[in-house]
């Protein structure tokens, strides 16, 4: 049966009788019928509304019938519901007109693109005092940690180590494994070209321990354990878990990131270590294969070419890298505000930055290394 | 005129996690239109049956039949009823007026202005009018629940179960949100489940109850709260209602011993 509002008139006085199935299911065809017939109600000022055709309704609609009510009214016309033997459409759509609150219509105009740069710019400067503020929590947290150590929840922190540090230990080594394997691989294509295969073994150690192990250890702890950390503190923030520490006089920071940024500068230089020895054994591996350079050649130029210098300047960067991650995750996940999409917001942002600041520093102590001829 | 058949029959069923058995033997039915109250204390399973007869779970044992729908947990296709969680369950990242066209852009065809006639009446419906474009973040929990009932019955839906509706909310909002339940069962026409354990709400609202027991592992008690109250010989329903400890009862002499499950199942079976 199809949705039909009826319109018969007879000067000014008209009656509308609604047919068929008024409900959600049909609220597209109802909501059209009545605007048909709204359109051919000009001019009348008495109208009934007849619903005895009604074949059934439901809240949907008798909100469309509702609403044409009510515009009528406005309007000033009168519009009667004949009730006839159909209470519960009566009884729905008095309902509906009873409950009904008048809203301003939305005043939301579309952005232009420049007020989206400006809007974006506005918040630049909220944003960098959000993150020096919470530098400055870290700064004071440091020696009120020495002053009152009982303030840090040192038993989280072998959880924590073992969550961080040995359950990544497969996925860092096997990224370094495959980091020394590429180095090799392009060592032997390049300077095979000079005849220099020789030297595969040094390129292997310096580019490896100096820069590629760290750098390649803390960007996947930055992805893997940024991400659970500001997932769980953003989580424990918009559940009220971190008022609930404060309100019983525990520093978060002190509480929280502490550990989880010691645990982060302990863990690291230990991954970063094993992925070392990893990628010296990755570099063996491949340039044994396509090179003819025999394995005792390879270990004793590995052995001369590794020097202290060069396995500190490459360990000494991890713990700051460590610490870096752990405080743009705790951070951000401390920045969270509302509810799950806010826990997803701060996790992202976490992992970007947490690898791009890994790599920038990275950078940085390269640079400082080379000016300082280490 | 004909028997109606009960909205939902329960059928001996026995809820629970793997070995581990919350309740058992429980059989009750719910009638058309009325508003049918599971009570019990904390933990004795109220919201694990309710997620049996919403059909998150899958019965052990037993049966759940929900008229025109047949058993939850098989059931696909447009929900046929409504859900109201406990905290209101409203996603967070959506105004309340997104929340509630959710169900309508999955289902229906329904879009545009229609849609958000449908959005705003429901709203209004709830006294939430004003509120359409906040999120859940900005308002209070009395006004969660509401948006929660309001996208509960987006579509339409002839049966609505309810989690500890009043929970957390104070005085007045918790009486706003009962008069809104009997505004729903009476000019909606919408049979309620309710779970809870706010005794003024269950006087004011119920037409029927069920008290459940973790003692005795199943139903101890069924009919109107307020006879139930006045009447029952039970002891954990008599303390339930009239809110008084079984300890300083057993120190008056009034109560003795907690019902045995075999009493539990004469019970349940009797009825």
């Amino acid at each position: 049966m199809s949705v039909t509002v009826r319109v018969d008139r007879e000067g000014d006085h008209a009656s509308l009788a609604p047919t068929g199935p008024f409900d959600l299911a049909h609220a597209t065809a109802v909501s059209r019928a009545v605007e048909a017939s709204e359109a051919r109600l000009s001019g009348c000022v008495l109208i009934d509304v007849d619903l005895a055709q009604l074949d059934r309704i439901d809240g949907a609609g008798a909100v469309l019938l509702a609403r044409l009510l009510d515009r009528l009214d406005a309007e000033g016309r009168a519009g009667c519901v004949v009730k006839g033997d159909n209470l519960e459409a009566a009884r729905l759509i008095a309902l509906y007109r009873e409950r009904r609150v008048d809203r301003p219509a939305p005043q939301t105009l579309p952005m232009s693109p420049l007020a989206r740069i400006g809007a974006f710019a506005s918040e630049l400067p909220g944003k960098a005092n959000e993150a020096l503020d919470f530098c400055g929590r870290c700064g004071v947290a440091l020696p009120k940690t020495a002053a009152s150590p009982s303030s840090v929840d040192w038993r989280s922190l072998p959880r924590l180590m073992q969550e961080i540090g040995a359950d990544a230990l497969l996925v860092t080594s096997a990224a370094n494994l495959l980091v020394g394997i590429i180095i090799a691989f392009l060592g032997v294509s390049q300077l095979g070209r000079f005849g220099a295969v020789a030297y595969v073994p040094e390129l292997v150690v310096v580019a490896h321990l100096r820069e590629l192990g760290p750098l390649v250890t803390a960007i996947v702890v930055a992805g893997r354990s940024g991400a659970g950390l500001a997932s769980e503190i953003a989580t424990m923030k918009v559940s009220e878990e971190i008022d609930a520490l404060r309100s019983m006089g525990f520093d978060p920071v002190r509480w929280l990131v502490v550990p989880r940024c010691l645990a982060l500068a302990i863990t690291l230089p230990l991954l970063t270590w094993v992925g070392d020895a990893l990628a010296l054994i990755g570099g063996l591996v491949a340039t044994s294969v396509i090179a003819h350079i025999t394995t005792r050649a390879y270990i004793q130029a590995t052995v001369n070419a590794i020097t202290v210098e060069h396995f500190l300047a490459g360990l000494v960067k991890s713990p700051f890298l460590g610490l870096a991650i752990g405080l743009i995750a705790c951070g951000q996940g401390l920045l969270a505000r509302g509810g799950a999409a806010a826990v997803g917001a701060r996790t992202t942002t976490a992992v970007v930055l947490a690898i791009f600041s890994v790599i920038v520093m990275s950078a940085l102590f390269t640079f400082f290394f080379a000016l300082m001829g280490i | 005129m004909p028997l109606q058949r009960p909205h939902i029959t329960v059928d001996n069923l026995s809820i629970g996690w793997g070995a581990r058995v919350l309740m058992e033997h429980v059989t009750f039915q719910v009638e058309r239109g009325t508003i049918f109250t599971i009570l019990g204390g904390s933990g004795c399973g109220k919201s694990s049956l309710l997620r049996y007869l919403i059909g998150l779970e899958q019965p052990g044992a037993g049966r759940i039949d929900i008229d025109g729908v047949g058993e939850p947990h098989r059931y696909e296709g447009v929900p046929p009823f409504g859900v109201l969680f406990q905290s209101g369950a409203l996603f967070s990242s959506m105004t309340l007026a997104e929340n509630l066209a959710l169900p309508l852009s999955a289902w229906t065809p329904v879009r545009g202005p229609t849609a958000r006639e449908l959005v705003h009446s429901k709203l209004d419906l709830v006294g939430l009018g004003a509120f359409g474009e906040h999120l859940p973040g900005e308002i209070s929990g009395g006004m969660k629940k509401r948006a929660g009932i309001a996208r509960a019955l987006m579509l339409e839906p002839n049966l609505l179960f309810f989690d500890e509706p009043s929970a957390g909310l104070d005085p007045i909002s918790a009486i706003e949100l009962d008069q809104l339940i009997i505004t729903l069962s009476r000019d909606l026409g919408i049979t309620i489940v309710i779970v809870t354990h706010e005794l003024p709400s269950i006087f004011l609202v119920a037409d029927y109850c069920i008290v459940l027991d973790k003692a005795a592992k199943g139903i101890v008690a069924r009919g109107d709260p307020r006879k139930l109250r006045d009447a029952s010989e039970i002891p954990f329903v008599h303390n339930f209602f009239t809110r008084s400890s079984p300890t300083a009862s057993t120190k008056s002499g009034r109560v003795s011993q907690w019902p045995s499950r075999k009493a539990t199942r004469d019970l349940a079976s009797s009825s």
